[in-house]
């Protein structure tokens, strides 16, 4: 009957699958939302617990009235992702505080596992996928109790038996499961729309004012990974080009908006191979693209600008794949164009004039380009010491850091270094971007983090163009005082473990294949699935045959398998009967081969009067043998773990169940 | 520890509704009342008459032979004929005769002791071949053909012969092949002491059998029979009852193993033994309980052997692993 009230155990493992569902949802929802739902969720559990009066029916409709309401009070509308899951765990919460029958808890999982399956709108790597399946697995464990109620069981035997049951389900949908995922045909977009809203993704902005590198220097998470054609440059080669800034305000260095645009080929002269290479960007919400210095030309959907820097036409939001080739020798801008010359010697009127003064008497002294450039690295390299706990900086920032703390990380170093060469009247930038990687040798690619993000300097010298100066480099390797990620703080050290860190650049290779092989599959690579059968580019309704007949076949397969399954487990039996016979030789009371199990059961009795379980195991042999022309599969099964179960002490006299 | 949990396999319901179980039980208990201290071998022949085969019973004379046969004819209430074998006794003696009938002008069939529904054929090894042979086929057949009309034999047709294995002289003892048609034999045995008191003690046993009253009617009989047919024999007995047979055939000591008229009849009787215990299905112990009667007789032994066939048939029972 569906109208049956649930027994306890039901309504507990309800209540757990439908906690299960929200609680992805609860950690990131607004307390608006959070402490509402969860209220209702733990307050019904509460009260069906005790028996306390449940919320009265005049209050339903205004609580189902009031969450709409709400939702529309701080998001504006109902629809979108955020809202909609909003929505629907609020509907889910309220959905439990009126189940109380089979029929309600039936409409409650399945609404569990829609909001569950939400949960993927917002995160969709390796782990969270993975932790869903679990809850997944517990809401298919709910439905078994509601159609197999464990009430003549002991509660925790029950839920063994609902959790794996729960779990083989999970587990024999796996095959259906990928067939779906290849041949279900896919949208060109994603079905929620614009996936634009989620804001936490860190990375390089196009400002760098003291101290917006260093979260990034203590963030471990992946910016990009890389894959090269040929063998890599060494690891010291590897900048990443990223924004280019070139104005300085006095605490900050930004980027023009025009810059942005692309210009003529000529500038940039190469020399050498190319190397060509392919990245793999993580979602950055924002429009740079790195690139190893100096790309030769933009992916798709992206500019070039006159700086070189890769922007792309849309906001990096997903997974962003694309290939390129960069030449390491290269001469850039040769004739520097006026408009980038005044760009590029531009400093804030009014500030560090101590700076200023020391530029103004390397250039009086020293009068070439080189020499100063020279000077300024071995000041850097006597004086100053790298750290990621720099002192905080006044308001002639380039002045504080130079004459007084001397103390910081790259951007301290590239930010004070192009200050120094402009108002020496040598052209120079801030280069951001990252520098290095790990090369996973398993995977044969390269991983940079953020943690990898790193600024440097570019200067302008008469007859070689751009030359990349990184001040950073000319610290005296003696004088780094804390390693980047060391600086984290005590309480992480364990984190920053050598080993702890040469696994997770390992473990990353996981990651990738996550990358690669599920969220990376569009619509494009689906189309292009049954090109080895001919088939260029597959129609939807050709992958739909596809994922017809694989599944149809699959499905016969299992359908075979559980057929095959039902049929009686002969060897089964007889291996649970020789174990029981084993355990009865250990006991001191060996069987005779020849010896049926009646007239061991009588002779069993005989000796040992009370062991009712072993004389009761014998019949159910005798039943199962001889009874029936073929034993059930779960009665041999059943048998076999009573079997299992069966504790003879060895003993010559009394054999008692242990424990 | 919790309990282990066993889907509960359902005990099969019984065989036989509970009054003719009842009267089934209480028609053995009389006739071992009669027949002292021999319950199993008055189960054997329980268990041959409900398996539809006749039994032989090879032993010395005044051991009970006769009062056996007389005690389950009165207990089951069916006609009973005895005749004595002797080697002047022609086919015509036991199954009858046709009369020309003067009045009628035509030929009238006057039937011979034969038509009774329990023979008890006494030292049959005494009469010659011929009229043996005339009482095997009758038995096989069901029926008996004299001048060309064909003559049911009652239902149920039981005959119970003895035969004197030491007594020798002057007697055809039956040919190996010829005792295949019984589907059982046994051999009563000198009564243990006790039960040897009590006999000597009580009063005569033919006394004994004149109050006997009967427990079962033919109709039963019939009934239980069509029973015997409707008990399992599962898969994994048919196994053991099979590897038998294969045992019986490879066996070193013996020239020729059993038949699959003898597997068949070790499965009938095994049924009806498992009937005679209440049970709806078979168990290795039924086969093993019926299986030196059952198979000993059928047993050629080579010449090498110095084992009786009882001892061949316990051999191989002992050889053959059970499940």
């Amino acid at each position: 009957m569906r109208t049956t009230p649930l027994t306890s155990a039901q309504f507990a493992l309800t209540a757990a699958s439908v906690s299960v569902a929200i609680l992805p949802h609860l950690l990131r929802l607004p307390w608006l939302f959070a402490v509402p739902i969860g209220l209702l969720v733990i307050g019904r559990s509460v009260q069906r617990r005790y028996r306390a009066a449940p919320i009265p029916g005049w209050l339903r409709l205004p609580l189902i009235l009031l969450f709409p309401a709400l939702i529309v009070f701080h998001y504006g509308n109902l629809f979108g992702r955020e809202p909609g899951s909003v929505l629907a765990c609020a509907m889910l919460a309220l959905k439990l505080a009126e189940t109380e029958t089979r029929r309600d808890a039936h409409a409650a999982i399945a609404f569990a596992g829609f909001v569950l399956m939400s949960a993927l709108l917002f995160a969709d790597s390796l782990g969270v996928s993975l932790l869903l399946l679990a809850a997944l697995s517990l809401l298919l464990a709910a439905l078994r109790e509601l159609e197999v109620p464990g009430t003549s069981r002991p509660p925790l035997v029950a839920l063994r038996e609902d959790l794996r049951a729960g779990a083989f389900a999970l587990f024999a949908a796996v095959p259906l499961g990928l067939i779906a995922f290849v041949f279900l045909p896919r949208l060109g977009s994603p079905l929620w729309g614009a996936p634009t809203d989620a804001t936490a993704h860190t990375g390089l902005g196009d400002r760098m004012a003291p101290g917006t590198l260093q979260e990034l220097l203590i963030d471990d998470s992946p910016a990009f990974r890389v894959r090269f054609d040929d063998p890599a440059p060494p690891r010291n080669d590897l900048y990443w080009r990223g924004p280019v800034l070139w104005y300085f305000d006095g605490s900050a260095w930004s980027r023009p908006e025009f810059f942005g645009s692309s210009r003529a080929e000529d500038e940039l002269r190469t020399a050498g191979r190319a190397i060509g290479y392919e990245i793999t960007l993580e979602p950055s919400d924002r429009r740079w693209l790195l690139a190893l210095d100096m790309p030769l030309a933009a992916p798709d959907n992206a500019v070039r600008g006159a700086d070189m820097s890769l922007v792309s036409r849309t906001p990096v939001a997903n997974l962003l794949r694309y290939r390129l080739r960069s030449a390491p020798r290269y001469q850039l801008e040769t004739t520097l164009d006026p408009v980038h010359r005044r760009f590029a010697l531009e400093l804030p009127p009014g500030f560090d004039p101590r700076a200023r003064a020391l530029a103004a008497r390397w250039r009086r002294d020293l009068g070439n380009d080189e020499a100063i450039i020279r000077a300024a690295l071995a000041l850097f390299h006597d004086r100053f010491f790298y750290t990621l706990n720099a002192p905080l900086l006044g308001r002639d920032s380039v002045d504080d850091f130079l004459f007084e703390t001397r103390r910081g990380f790259c951007e301290h170093f590239a930010s004070a270094f192009t200050f120094l060469m402009r108002a020496a009247g040598i052209p120079a930038r801030v280069v951001t971007g990252y520098q290095g990687g790990y090369y996973n040798e398993v995977g044969d690619y390269w991983i940079v983090r953020q943690s990898d993000a790193h600024a440097w300097s570019e200067v302008w010298l008469a007859g070689r163009g751009w030359v990349r100066v990184d001040p950073t480099a000319a610290v005296s390797p003696q004088r780094v005082e804390l390693g980047a990620r060391a600086a984290a703080g005590d309480s992480a050290r364990w984190y920053q473990a050598d080993w702890l860190q040469t696994l997770r650049n390992e473990f990353d290779l996981v990651n990738r294949y996550w990358n690669d092989a599920v969220v990376q599959f569009n619509a494009l690579r689906q189309r292009s699935l049954l090109t080895p059968f001919g088939i260029d580019k597959a129609e939807d309704s050709e992958l739909f045959a596809v994922l017809m007949v694989l599944s149809s076949l699959v499905l016969a397969l299992a359908l075979w398998w559980v057929i095959r399954a039902e049929r009686p487990d002969g060897d089964a039996l007889d291996a649970a009967y020789a174990r029981l016979c084993a355990k009865l030789a250990r006991a001191g009371m060996a069987r005779d081969p020849a010896e049926g199990p009646r007239r061991l059961a009588a002779r069993v009795a005989a000796r040992w009067p009370d062991q009712r379980e072993l004389q009761r195991l014998l019949a159910v042999y005798v039943r199962l043998r001889y009874a029936c022309a073929l034993p059930s599969t779960t009665a041999v099964r059943a048998f076999a773990r009573a079997v299992a179960a069966l504790r003879l002490r060895r003993s010559p006299g009394v054999v008692r169940p242990i424990g | 520890m919790t309990p282990p949990r066993l889907t509960p396999v359902p005990p099969p319901s019984p065989p036989l509704e509970a009054t003719l179980a009842a009267a089934l039980t209480r028609a053995q208990q009389q006739v071992n009342q009669v027949v002292l201290g021999k319950s199993a071998q008055v189960r054997l022949a329980f268990a041959c008459l409900l398996a539809g085969g006749h039994l032989l019973i090879e032993d010395l004379p005044g051991v009970g032979k006769t009062t056996l046969a007389h005690a389950l004819a009165a207990t089951l209430d069916l006609s009973f004929q005895r005749i004595q074998f002797t080697s002047d006794l022609l086919p015509s003696d036991i199954i009858g005769v046709s009369v020309y009938e003067r009045e009628r002008g035509q030929f009238e069939f006057h039937p011979g002791p034969l038509f009774a529904q329990l023979v008890l054929a006494d030292e049959i090894n005494r009469a010659t071949p011929k009229t043996q042979s005339a009482l095997l086929e009758a038995m096989a057949e069901q029926q008996v053909t004299v001048d060309g009309v064909t003559h049911a034999l009652p239902a149920p047709f039981f005959v119970v012969a003895t035969q004197n294995p030491l007594d020798l002289a002057g007697t055809y003892p039956l040919p190996d092949s010829q005792l295949d048609r019984f589907m059982l034999r046994l051999s009563l045995d000198y009564p243990d002491r006790e039960a040897e008191r009590a006999l000597l003690a009580a009063s005569d046993r033919r006394e004994l059998i004149a109050q006997l009253k009967p427990c079962l009617d033919p109709a039963q009989v019939l009934q239980l029979r069509s029973a015997v047919a409707g008990v399992l024999a599962s898969p994994a007995l048919i196994d053991y009852v099979q590897a038998l047979l294969v045992a019986s055939r490879t066996h070193g000591e013996i020239r020729i193993g059993l038949s699959p008229r003898a597997g068949l009849a070790l499965l009938n009787a095994a049924r009806a033994c498992a009937l005679l215990h209440g049970r709806a299905y078979c168990v290795p112990e039924d086969v093993q309980s019926i299986f030196v009667g059952v198979a000993a007789h059928r047993l050629i032994p080579a010449g090498t052997s110095h084992r009786s066939r009882d001892e061949l048939a316990s051999a191989l029972l002992a050889q053959v692993p059970v499940r």
